[in-house]
This record gives structure tokens, sequence and C-alpha cells, in this order.
């Protein structure tokens, strides 16, 4: 009887300690659960064979997947290389923790999402594993700034090589400029020569000192491009500037079918920036139109140039009916001596010149291409 | 003198080539010219003959554009300097002597835009020159010396001012 006493009161002891024991389990997972729900990491657990059995609302936004959607699958068909993730997971079972600093995750939308991963091995109390957790910080953009410094750091380098390259250049093409214009004048006084034969010479001469400019413009682009001078601020008329863009081109535009259309806002666009540098980036876009309709072969070009003003800046828009840029050389147009065309037509200069310009303003450039049907680039910049 | 004097010209560069060339085209339209080819040899030249505009290069061999021109001036008031520059060396060529050339030009010039600067430097250096010829000749013609001092003293100022 006394025994039967005794156990009652232990019973109670122990439902006491155990009720103790559960609330404090409640608040440790309280605790864990708002760890989980508010952290910005992706936080998993799997069981022994990587099935997810857990998932924190953080992964939930960084990889744009639901739990839902995630239970019951495998954490490294998450990963943009199942193999290499399943490779990282086994290697980390002989020690407790291991990270691997910089491992791809694929969204749900395709992109990749860089993480500094660390794996946890969890143990039961007889020490065998039971499972892993994962915490994993996006770190893209990070990986992105870094991609860029070094993009930054590459351009700066050939700028530099390519300044020094122009530099040395100058002197030969001034001394073929002076040379034609010496020829030319020989030629016109010239006697003796038939009509036919000194046309043919005059042709000729033009035709160098023409080329030999066109040179020059180009040595003094990347001169300008590699010394990164200071942009000016100047009041002007973004209308007046496109028109005369335009005037600049008119050689090019003989002979073609191409129509130019002004869509202008109406009254003058007043800004204050940079009209020469504008300039060099207007007459950019038109000749790529150009080229794009060339090459398309279409009976009627057609290039449309639109203004738009918001608060506080200007939108110009430049769309051809082209032949377009492919998707995969989309992401390459800006890369610089990037070109499709034929060796000696085009320096692959042309639109990194036009960004770092833009960027050099304060604006931005946009794009927008189908095949076929043409390309649209856009620009932003500020009115001051 | 016929009414459109001719305007002499002493160009200045180590690019012999180039300024083969470019004194042929110049001479053909009727300019006198003096080609040179080092820093040193034009300011020996300046010594002996007149000129009214120099275009230097400004990287040379030997004394540079600056200097050359600087060295000109102090034989020749009055002529003006037309610098040639690389890109990019426009602003240290300025610190060094912005106030003694008449004009900064990026390389390679372009020859039409160079007859035109020229031209312009060549009035400017008129205008200078004549304004101090004048004062310097009321001062002689107000100083009371005799006809046969002033005929004198004018025809030295004549060789000063290289006015033949």
């Amino acid at each position: 009887m006394e025994s039967n006493n005794s156990l009652q009161t232990e019973l109670k002891r122990v439902k006491q300690e155990l009720a103790g024991y559960k609330i404090e389990l409640h608040q440790t997972r309280g605790y864990l659960q708002s760890i989980l729900q508010s952290s910005e990491d992706i936080i998993f657990a799997t069981e022994v064979g990587g099935m997810l059995i857990s998932f924190s609302k953080g992964g939930e936004k960084v990889l744009g997947y639901t739990w839902e959607e995630l239970v019951g699958r495998d954490i490294k068909d998450l990963a943009e290389n199942p193999l290499l993730f399943k490779e990282f997971m086994s290697s980390s079972l002989q020690g407790g923790v291991t990270t691997h600093l910089d491992l791809p995750f694929r969204h749900k939308e395709g992109k990749s999402i860089y993480c500094n991963v660390t794996l946890i091995n969890l143990t039961n109390r007889e020490g065998q594993r039971v499972g892993t957790v994962g915490v994993c910080r996006d770190i893209t953009l990070w990986k992105k700034l870094q991609e860029d410094l070094v993009q930054i750091d590459r351009l700066a380098e050939i700028g530099r090589l390519a300044a020094g390259v122009a530099h040395e250049i100058n002197n030969p093409l001034a001394i073929i400029g002076e040379a034609s214009g010496w020829a030319g004048m020989v030629i016109n006084d010239a006697k003796g020569l038939t009509a036919e034969d000194r046309s043919e010479l005059e042709k000729a001469v033009k035709e160098i000192s023409g080329q030999t400019k066109r040179c020059r413009n180009i040595t003094h682009q990347l001169l300008d491009f590699a010394r990164r001078s200071e942009p000016e601020k100047t009041e002007f008329d973004v209308h007046t500037l496109l028109k005369e863009s335009v005037g600049f081109l008119k050689p090019e535009l003989k002979h073609t079918s191409i129509e130019i259309d002004f869509d202008f806002m109406p009254g003058p666009l007043l800004m204050r920036s940079d009209p020469r540098l504008l300039e060099q980036v207007f007459v950019n876009f038109i000749t790529n139109a150009i080229h794009a309709i060339k090459k398309a072969e279409k009976d009627k070009g057609l290039i449309e140039i639109k203004t738009l003003r918001t608060d506080s800046k200007a939108e110009i828009s430049f769309k051809d009916n082209g032949v377009g840029i492919p998707p995969e050389n989309q992401q390459k147009i800006f890369d610089l001596f990037y070109t499709t065309k034929p060796p000696g037509k085009g320096t692959g200069l042309g639109l990194p010149i036009c960004q770092n310009i833009i960027k050099k303003i304060g604006g931005e450039i946009s794009f927008h291409s189908e095949v076929g049907v043409g390309t649209s680039f856009t620009i932003n910049v500020p009115l001051v | 003198m016929t009414e459109q004097p001719t305007i002499r010209i002493l160009l200045v560069d180590d690019e012999e080539t180039l300024l083969e060339f470019l004194s042929k085209r110049l001479l053909k339209q009727g300019y006198t010219v003096k080609a040179t080819f080092s820093g040193e040899e034009a300011v020996k030249v300046a010594q002996d003959a007149h000129f009214d505009v120099a275009v230097v290069d400004l990287k040379m061999p030997g004394i540079d554009g600056v200097e050359t021109q600087k060295r000109l001036r102090q034989i020749q008031p009055f002529l003006q300097c037309i610098v040639l520059t690389g890109h990019g060396s426009i602003e240290t060529a300025l610190e060094s002597g912005q106030q003694e050339a008449f004009q900064y030009m990026l390389k390679p010039v372009d020859y039409d835009n160079l007859i035109i600067s020229i031209q312009k430097a060549y009035e400017k250096k008129m205008k200078l020159q004549n304004q101090e010829f004048k004062e310097k000749v009321a001062a002689i013609t107000t100083s009371g010396m005799g006809a046969h001092g002033i005929r004198k003293a004018i025809s030295e100022l004549h060789k000063i001012y290289g006015i033949e």
C-alpha cells in the first residue's frame, strides 16, 4: 500500500517535470521557429537521403518556391549542378560542419542564385546520422558587384592599351592626311590628264582624305574613352541635336529607301548636359539602325526617333525595322570589341562607348530587339 | 608690299614627312614657309628671319613645344604660336604655357582648321604689332629730334618689327 502511495507521488512528480519540459520545449521551438520564419537565409533540413523535411520562409523567398512545392523533394535538385551539390554533401559527412563559399542554386524562374552554404550533420543520441541541416546565404548581388569590378578593371586596362595604340597611330594618320591633301593639289594643277583620269584620281584622293578623317575620329573616340574626362554642362535642345545628328548621316542615307520619322514631344526639349557626348551617342544609334536595316534588305526602311519628357528625365528612343539582335547575342552587345560586322567594318567600340557616355552623364540605356522585326534602343538621361 | 601680304609661317615638328607635305601645301597656297625639325633649329632660324605665325608640335626631342614657343617669343615678341598637342596633353600644355600660345590644337590637325587658325593668328599679330608700331612712331615724331633722326629711328623700327 505504501509502495503504491510512493508510486503515486513519483508519478505526480514526473508529470510535473514533464509539463515543465513541455513548456521549455514549446519555448525552444517557438524560438527556433521565429528564427526560421524571419531569417533571410535558406535554412533547410533533410533526412539521410537528402529529402527535404523543412525549409525556411527566407528560402522560399530566395528561390521562389513554396514549401508545398518543395516537400519531399531532394535538396540537390534545387542546386544548379545537382552532382556537384551531392559531392559536397557527401564530403561534408566526415566533418560535423562544412562550408562552401560559392555554390549556385537555381531559382524557380531559372536564374542562378549564388550562395554561401554551410552544412551541419544531424545525429541522434547514439551518434548515428539522421540527416543534414543547411544554412545558405544569398550572395548573388555581392558576386555581381565583384564581377562588375573585375569588368571595370578590365575595361580600364583595355582602354589604356587602346589609347596607347591610338596615340601611336595618330602620327602616321596625320602624314597620310597631309600627303593626300598635297596629292589633291598636284592633281588639280596637273596638265595632260584626260578628264576621265582626272576624275578617277580626284575620287581616289578624296576617298583617302575621307577615310583618314574617319580613322582620326576613331582614335579620338578611343582616347576620349580612355581619358574619362568630366562631361561639360551646357543648355541645349535635344530636338535640334537629334536633327543635326541625322544631318551628319546624310551621306549614309543617300541611295537608301530609309525614312526617318521624328516623333518629338511638342516644343523644344531643353536639357543641361554634354551635347557633344550625346551627339556621339545619337549618331551611333542611328548608324547602327541604318546598318541593321541595310542588312535586313527590306524594301522600306524606317527609323523612328521619339522623345518624351518626365519630371526629371528625357527619354529618347531609336526604333528600326532592321534585322534585330538574336537572343544569344543580346547580352554581348555592350562588350568591348564585340561586333557582328565583317572585319574592318566594325570596331566593336560603338555601344560600349555609348554606354560609358550615358553612365557618365547619369543616364541609362535599355533596348528591346526581335529577330526579323527590329530593334529599339531607349536612353533615359537626367534633364540637369 | 602687295595688298594681301604673304603670311610667313614657321613650322616646327620632328615628324619630317609630315612637314614635307604640310609645307608643300602651304607654299602652293601662297604662304611663305620655313620648316624646322626641332625647337633648337627653330630658335636659331628665328634669329635671322621674321615670322608671323609658328606652328609648333608639343612633343619633340630636345626642347619641347611650350619651351620652343617661349623662346621664339623672346626673340620675336609679336610672333603668334599655334601648338599642336596629342590627346590628353592639352591640360598639361595649358598649365605650363597658357598665356603664351595663340591656340592649342589637337593632333592630327585638320588642314582646313589649321588654315583658319593661322589666318586668325596672323590678324592678331598684325593688330598688336601695328598698334605698338604706331605708338612708337608717334613717340619718335613727338620726341623733338630732327627729320634725319626721325627717318633713322623709323627705319630702325622697321627692322625690329620685321617690316621690310
